[in-house]
């Protein structure tokens, strides 16, 4: 890929724990409205990588910049253009729905923080219960009050570590939803997934993390949604036989 | 708002709402002082120092229970997560931490103050307006040690156990020199016989703040 065009470049990333190697030498590049859906099984590596592109863990070597800036020297700059969706929903059970993506907008220098939370529930459908705590929130409505932190600043760079977990159907449309208005607005998209068919659904290029190196990246065009499971298992067993 | 006002403002209110951490901290102290006071002989006098050392094992044994609920509210969740994520730089997410802490201690020590004085005699109550500078910079030095230590420990199980094995052995030095200073208060001392004190107190909350402010990024992240 041209060095030029690239909106994220990852380089020779590397991450260990003491010793155990997470992640090695991965390396690619993704161009602004790329959706890269990252396969891999338990321990790949793949929560790993993205705790280091959210700037959460330091990498051991390697860098990772976007349009340009240093993940290591301009963290700042980097972050404003960042959303996460984690497995936990980061958000604070004391507060109400509304004052928790209020809070987070401002810290996110959003212009009009109030109008961009009460858009956002809308969105989300939640927004007849903004004035609840998130303490007396269900386990889908939390993911979907999620959904709307990481969407707050109107992220560049969308994070996802298994967004689809423990999401009702309602939930999982609502997220569907929102991922395609992104692509639709050129926005990068990085998801880690265990579910091949959302995942092929939704990207454009398809990435198989194994052992902690990355084992396979193609664009999703040239991929045969029909036999990629058994290009997964190929790539995943030929890791674990290496 | 900056980063720095939005944690103070979050927290604040949050402690207005539910207000677990000053009830705690002041009901600690009271009772401190009370348990204290029943040793003291009917009638009888406490002298300087002692009234000085009674004093501060108060403030300092309630002020750790403040400490450690500020950090552990960003647990839940694994909030930390999300003002990590966030462009606020971790100098000012610990210098918010460390400014409601401040003003936690000083409320908790505005109940605990007052009920030294009712307990222990008016007689030194004519020291107030110096206390209150040391009663002002022993919380920036609390406050600053507190903060880092419960970040420390904020990523641990049991930290609200683990916070005072850390957080005592280091501010010794500060608890003592504070018992010494409010005891040549309380005595009337000159000025000039424990402003020298009151320097190393200045000196060990800017050189504590100065470490979290070095520090906080590293501990919080790793």
């Amino acid at each position: 890929m041209n060095e030029m065009s690239q909106f994220l470049a990852v380089n020779n990333l590397c991450k260990e724990y003491g010793g155990c190697r997470a992640l090695h030498r991965v390396s690619f590049g993704l161009r602004k409205g790329d959706f890269l859906s990252l396969f891999g099984p338990n321990g790949a590596g793949k929560s790993t990588l993205l705790q280091i592109i959210s700037t959460l863990v330091s990498p051991s070597s390697g860098r990772v910049e976007i349009e340009g800036f240093d993940l290591q020297e301009e963290p700042e700059h980097f972050k404003k253009q960042l959303g996460v969706i984690s497995h936990q929903s980061l958000l604070y059970g004391h507060m109400t729905a509304r004052e928790n993506l209020i809070f987070y907008g401002s810290l996110y220098q959003v212009e009009d923080p109030a109008e961009r939370a009460d858009e956002l529930l809308r969105t989300v459908e939640l927004y007849p219960r903004r004035h609840s705590r998130v303490s007396r929130f269900s386990r889908g409505m939390c993911q979907r009050l999620s959904i709307a932190r990481a969407l707050v600043n109107d992220p560049s760079l969308l994070l996802l570590d298994e967004p689809f977990s423990g999401l009702d159907q309602y939930a999982a449309a609502i997220l569907t939803e929102q991922l395609g208005e992104l692509r639709s607005r050129e926005r990068t998209v990085i998801m880690v997934t265990h579910n091949l068919d959302r995942g092929l659904a939704a990207a454009t290029r398809i990435g198989i993390l194994t052992g902690g190196r990355l084992a396979y990246l193609e664009d999703r065009d040239s991929i045969n949604p029909s036999a990629f499971e058994e290009l997964y298992f190929t790539h995943v067993h030929g890791a674990c036989t290496a | 708002m900056s980063g720095f006002w939005l944690i103070v403002h979050k927290d604040l209110h949050a402690e207005f709402r539910k207000p677990e951490a000053v009830v705690s901290m002041a009901f600690f102290g009271f009772l401190l002082l009370v348990v204290l006071n029943l040793a003291i002989p009917l009638g009888a006098e406490v002298s300087p120092e002692t009234g000085a050392g009674i004093l501060w094992v108060a403030i300092t044994f309630s002020s750790v229970l403040g400490l450690a609920g500020t950090m552990s509210r960003e647990k839940e969740n694994r909030c930390m997560d999300g003002l990590l994520l966030s462009p606020m730089s971790a100098e000012s997410l610990f210098g918010a931490k460390m400014a409601v802490n401040c003003i936690l201690m000083l409320v908790a020590e505005l109940s605990i103050v007052p009920l030294f004085f009712i307990l222990y005699g008016d007689g030194f109550f004519h020291s107030l307006p110096m206390l209150v500078l040391v009663v002002f910079l022993a919380n920036i030095g609390f406050a600053a040690t507190g903060t880092l230590f419960s970040a420390i420990t904020a990523s641990t199980e049991r930290n609200e156990a683990l916070l005072p094995l850390l957080f005592y052995p280091v501010v010794i030095p500060l608890i003592s020199i504070t018992v010494k200073v409010t005891g040549m208060i309380f005595q009337e001392a000159a000025l000039a016989e424990y402003v020298s004190w009151i320097y190393v107190m200045t000196a060990y909350g800017l050189i504590f703040s100065g470490l979290g402010f070095l520090l906080f990024d590293h501990v919080i992240r790793e």
